[in-house]
C-alpha cells in the first residue's frame, strides 16, 4: 500500500504536530513522512480536508459469538463492525461455545483472517467454561497470545479463585479484568435496583452488588501484592463497567493509595439512565444496569479526572429471537461498536483529545500494546473521523441489531481505518 | 358516556383520576345489572374476548368470562398448561395466532413484568392485564377501590393499610396507585425483606408492626403470603409469619372501631389471616368478588368503545 493522505488534522498528544494540519505518506505498512505540502508522483492521493486522524482506536471489551453462536455475531461481522466504528484493535471476551478457555479456541480466533483491517485479540477465561470453578491453563494460554484474563461477562465470585488468580498472573506480568457483582445480591435482578424497578414490579439489582464485590476485589489485591517481588507499573487489575458512583469513589481511592489498578466504563452507561426503563424497552437491558443520573454524573466525573481510563463498546450482540420477548426472558445486552465515538462525543463532556486519550493510549497502555504514535517510522494504524459530522446510524454492519440508536441522528462520523497493510473508508 | 383515556389496560399507573371514576361509575351499573333476574346485557355482542392465562388462576379468569358472558361478547380460553407454549412459542407468536381468529380483545395474565405492555405495542387488538407478575393487576385494585368505596363513600383521606408480602405483589403497586389517584392514604406493613426499600418514594408510610397498621386504618387489605413459591428466601417460617404478622377476630374486635378487612384471595387461612377474622362481620372478602364481576364488565365495556 502507497498512499499519501493530503490536510489531516493529528490529534496525538504525544506528537509534536498535534493539533496541526499535515500530509502523511504511508508505505509499506508504514508512516513514511509527515509535512506540509507533500507530493508524490504516480500513487494513490486522499484529500482528507477537514479531518482528523489518530492512532488507530481499541476497544477493550468486545463480546464476539463466534465460535458457537455465529448467528448472533461472527468474528467477519464483528471487524467490519469495529471498523465502521474506528476501531483497529479489539479485545474479544471468552464468553463463546466452547468458552476460550484452552489454546485451540484461541488460535482458531487469532489466526482467523476474517480481521482484515482489524487485529482480533482474544482474552482468555479464568476458569474452564467461565464458570468460576477450576482454572485455565493460564500459563499456556498467555503464551498462547492471550492477551489478558477474564471470566467475560460473569465476574469470579470465589474469593481464594480470584486471590490465586493474582498471584498465579503475576510472574507473567499478565492483566486480569474483572467485572465487580456480586451474584447473590443480583440474583434474578433485571435492571437497577430503583424507584423505576420498583414501579415497574421487576427485581432490582443493587449498586451495592457491584460497590461489594469491587471493595472485596481490591482487598484481595492488595493483599496478593504485599511482598510481591514483581514489577506493577502496568496495572495488575483491570475493572471492568464501573457503573456506580461509590464505585468511582472506590476505584478513585484506590489508585490515590497506588494500587496498580485501571478501569473502563461502557459508553451507553453515559447515555441512559434507570428510568429510561419505564416502557420495558428490552433494548435498554444491559448488565450493568443503567443507574440513577447521579450515577452517571459520578462516571463523567471519573473520566474527566483520569479515574476511568478507557472507554469500552461493551459491544454484545443479541439476535431477535433474544431481544423480541417480554422483558425478564429477553437477554442483556447491546452493540455498540459503530456509535461508541458518537456518543463519546455527544454524551461524554470530554474533549476530543481526551475521547481519543481514552479509546488509544489508555486500553494499550492497560494491555501492554505497544504505543502508536504519529510520526515518522511508526507503524500505520490509523483511525480517521471527523467529529463534527452529524448523521443518521442508518445500517449496522453487526448480524444483531440490539442496539436503541439505529435510525438515530448522531454527532461524529469515523470516515476511514488503515491497519495490517490494509485501508478502508467510509462515507 | 365518559371515554377513557386510554385504549388498554395495562396498569392503573397508565390511568388518570377521571378514568378511574368513569370505571367505578360504569361498575354501578353494571353491579345492577348483575343482581337483575336477567343478568345480561347486549352491549357486547359483536366482540370476541380471549383470556390468555400463562399463569394459573381461578377467580380472575372465571370473573372476567362471567362479566364477558354478562355482556354477550364471545369468548374463548387459553391457558398456559398443555399450549404450544411450552414448545416453545413465543409470547408474541401465541397471541397473533389467537388474533388470527377474529379476537377483537385480549385479557392477559402472565409472569412476566411488562408482558402486556410489550403486547400493546406490537398487536392491533385491546388488551386487559389481568395480572402482570409481580408488577400490577389493575382490576383487583378497581374492584377493591369500588368495594371500598361502597362501603365508606368517598376515598378521600380515607386510611388503607396494606398488609404482607408487598414485593412480590401485583395486587399492591396497583392499590397503591389506585387508592392515591383517589385521595386515599396509603400504608403498607409486612416484614421489612418483602417491602421494596424504594417504596417510599411514592409517598407510602411503611410499618412493620400489623398491630399498630390496624389501629392506623380504615381499611386492612390483606395479601396472601407464598412461601413455597418463592425462590429466594424471605423469612423463616409460616409459623413465624402467622404468630407476628398474621390478622385474627380478637385483634380486629380489640380495635373499638369500624374497620373493613380485606383480602385479594386466595386466602391461605391460617397463615395471614385466621378464618374467624376472615368470616367475621368486618370482612368485604366475598363482596371484592362479587364486585370484581361488575368492574371488569365496566373495564371491557368502556375499552370496547374506544
Amino acid at each position: 500500500m502507497k498512499l499519501l493522505i493530503k490536510s489531516v488534522r493529528i490529534v496525538d498528544k504525544k506528537s509534536p504536530a498535534n493539533g496541526q494540519v499535515r500530509d502523511i505518506l504511508i508505505e509499506d505498512g508504514k508512516i513514511k513522512e509527515i509535512g506540509e505540502n507533500l507530493s508524490s508522483n504516480d500513487i494513490e492521493v486522499k484529500d482528507l480536508s477537514g479531518l482528523c486522524v489518530s492512532a488507530g482506536w481499541v476497544d477493550m471489551r468486545v463480546g464476539s459469538r463466534d465460535p458457537g453462536f455465529e448467528h448472533k455475531e461472527d468474528l467477519y461481522s464483528v471487524s467490519a463492525a469495529a471498523a465502521h466504528g474506528g476501531f483497529t484493535e479489539i479485545v474479544l471476551l471468552p464468553n463463546t461455545n466452547p468458552v476460550v478457555h484452552s489454546k485451540d479456541t484461541l488460535n482458531y480466533i487469532r489466526q482467523s483472517a476474517a480481521g482484515g483491517v482489524v487485529t482480533l485479540h482474544p482474552a482468555a477465561a479464568v476458569t474452564k467454561k467461565a464458570e468460576g470453578v477450576d482454572f485455565t491453563e493460564m500459563i499456556d494460554l498467555h503464551h498462547a497470545g492471550a492477551i489478558a484474563f477474564t471470566d467475560g461477562e460473569h465476574a469470579v465470585q470465589s474469593a481464594d479463585l480470584l486471590l490465586k488468580t493474582i498471584l498465579y498472573l503475576r510472574p507473567l506480568n499478565a492483566l486480569l479484568m474483572n467485572r465487580p457483582e456480586e451474584a447473590q445480591l443480583s440474583l434474578y435482578g433485571q435492571m437497577h435496583e430503583g424507584i423505576t424497578s420498583t414501579l415497574t414490579g421487576m427485581k432490582g439489582i443493587p449498586s451495592l452488588a457491584e460497590e461489594m464485590m469491587l471493595t472485596r476485589d481490591l482487598k484481595l489485591l492488595e493483599y496478593a501484592l504485599e511482598k510481591s517481588m514483581y514489577d506493577t507499573s502496568d496495572p495488575v487489575l483491570h475493572i471492568s463497567l464501573l457503573s456506580t458512583a461509590i464505585g468511582v469513589e472506590i476505584v478513585r481511592e484506590a489508585k490515590q493509595k497506588g494500587l496498580p489498578i485501571s478501569c473502563d466504563v461502557a459508553v451507553h452507561q453515559l447515555v441512559f439512565e434507570d428510568s429510561d426503563l419505564i416502557n420495558f424497552d428490552t433494548n435498554l437491558k444491559v448488565n450493568p444496569p443503567f443507574r440513577s443520573q447521579a450515577d452517571q454524573e459520578a462516571l463523567r466525573q471519573g473520566l474527566a479526572d483520569g479515574t476511568i481510563d478507557a472507554i469500552v463498546s461493551d459491544h454484545n450482540p443479541q439476535d431477535e429471537e433474544s431481544k423480541n420477548l417480554e422483558f425478564d426472558h429477553a437477554d442483556f445486552g447491546i452493540t455498540g461498536l459503530e456509535t461508541v465515538f458518537s456518543l463519546a462525543v455527544m454524551h461524554s463532556g470530554l474533549s476530543l483529545e481526551t475521547i481519543v486519550e481514552k479509546i488509544t493510549t489508555a486500553p494499550r497502555a492497560i494491555l501492554r500494546l505497544p504505543e502508536i504514535s504519529i510520526e515518522q517510522g511508526a507503524i500505520a494504524n490509523l483511525t480517521f473521523f471527523d467529529p463534527e459530522a452529524d448523521w443518521t446510524f442508518g445500517k449496522s454492519y453487526s448480524k444483531s441489531k440490539n442496539t436503541p440508536f439505529l435510525g438515530q441522528q448522531l454527532k461524529g462520523k469515523v470516515r476511514g481505518v488503515i491497519n495490517n497493510g490494509k485501508q478502508e473508508w467510509y462515507a | 358516556m365518559t371515554k377513557l383515556s386510554v385504549r388498554h389496560l395495562l396498569g392503573i399507573k397508565n390511568l388518570n383520576e377521571n378514568d378511574i371514576q368513569t370505571i367505578l361509575d360504569t361498575a354501578t351499573e353494571f353491579k345492577d345489572v348483575i343482581n337483575r333476574p336477567i343478568k345480561k346485557v347486549p352491549s357486547l355482542r359483536d366482540i370476541t374476548i380471549a383470556n390468555v392465562f400463562f399463569e394459573n388462576s381461578t377467580r380472575t379468569r372465571l370473573s372476567f368470562e362471567l362479566a364477558e358472558k354478562r355482556l354477550s361478547a364471545d369468548v374463548v380460553n387459553f391457558s398456559a398448561s398443555g399450549s404450544s407454549v411450552k414448545k416453545g412459542e413465543t409470547l408474541l407468536d401465541t397471541v397473533n395466532n389467537i388474533l388470527a381468529m377474529k379476537v377483537d380483545m385480549i385479557v392477559m395474565r402472565h409472569s412476566s413484568p411488562g408482558a402486556p405492555h410489550y403486547l400493546s405495542t406490537r398487536i392491533p387488538a385491546n388488551v386487559v392485564n389481568a395480572g402482570d407478575g409481580t408488577h400490577e393487576h389493575p382490576t383487583q385494585a378497581l374492584l377493591d377501590a369500588f368495594s371500598m368505596r361502597e362501603k365508606l363513600g368517598d376515598l378521600q383521606g380515607k386510611k388503607i393499610a396494606i398488609i404482607g408480602d408487598i414485593t412480590h405483589s401485583r395486587v399492591a403497586l396497583s392499590n397503591i396507585f389506585c387508592l392515591q389517584k383517589l385521595g386515599a392514604e396509603v400504608m403498607v406493613c409486612g416484614p421489612s425483606t418483602l417491602i421494596p426499600k424504594h417504596l417510599g418514594e411514592l409517598g407510602v408510610k411503611i410499618g412493620h408492626n400489623v398491630k399498630e397498621a390496624l389501629e392506623w386504618c380504615d381499611v386492612a387489605n390483606v395479601l396472601r403470603i407464598q412461601l413455597e413459591r418463592q425462590q429466594i428466601k424471605y423469612f423463616p417460617s409460616l409459623r413465624e409469619y402467622s404468630l407476628y404478622f398474621g390478622i385474627n377476630k380478637q385483634m380486629l374486635d380489640d380495635l373499638n372501631k369500624e374497620i373493613v378487612l380485606m383480602h385479594p384471595g386466595p386466602i391461605n387461612r391460617g397463615v395471614e389471616l385466621s378464618s374467624d377474622a376472615a368470616d367475621s362481620h368486618h370482612s368485604i372478602i366475598l363482596n371484592q368478588v362479587e364486585n370484581g364481576v361488575a368492574v371488569r364488565m365496566a373495564v371491557l365495556y368502556l375499552l370496547a368503545q374506544q
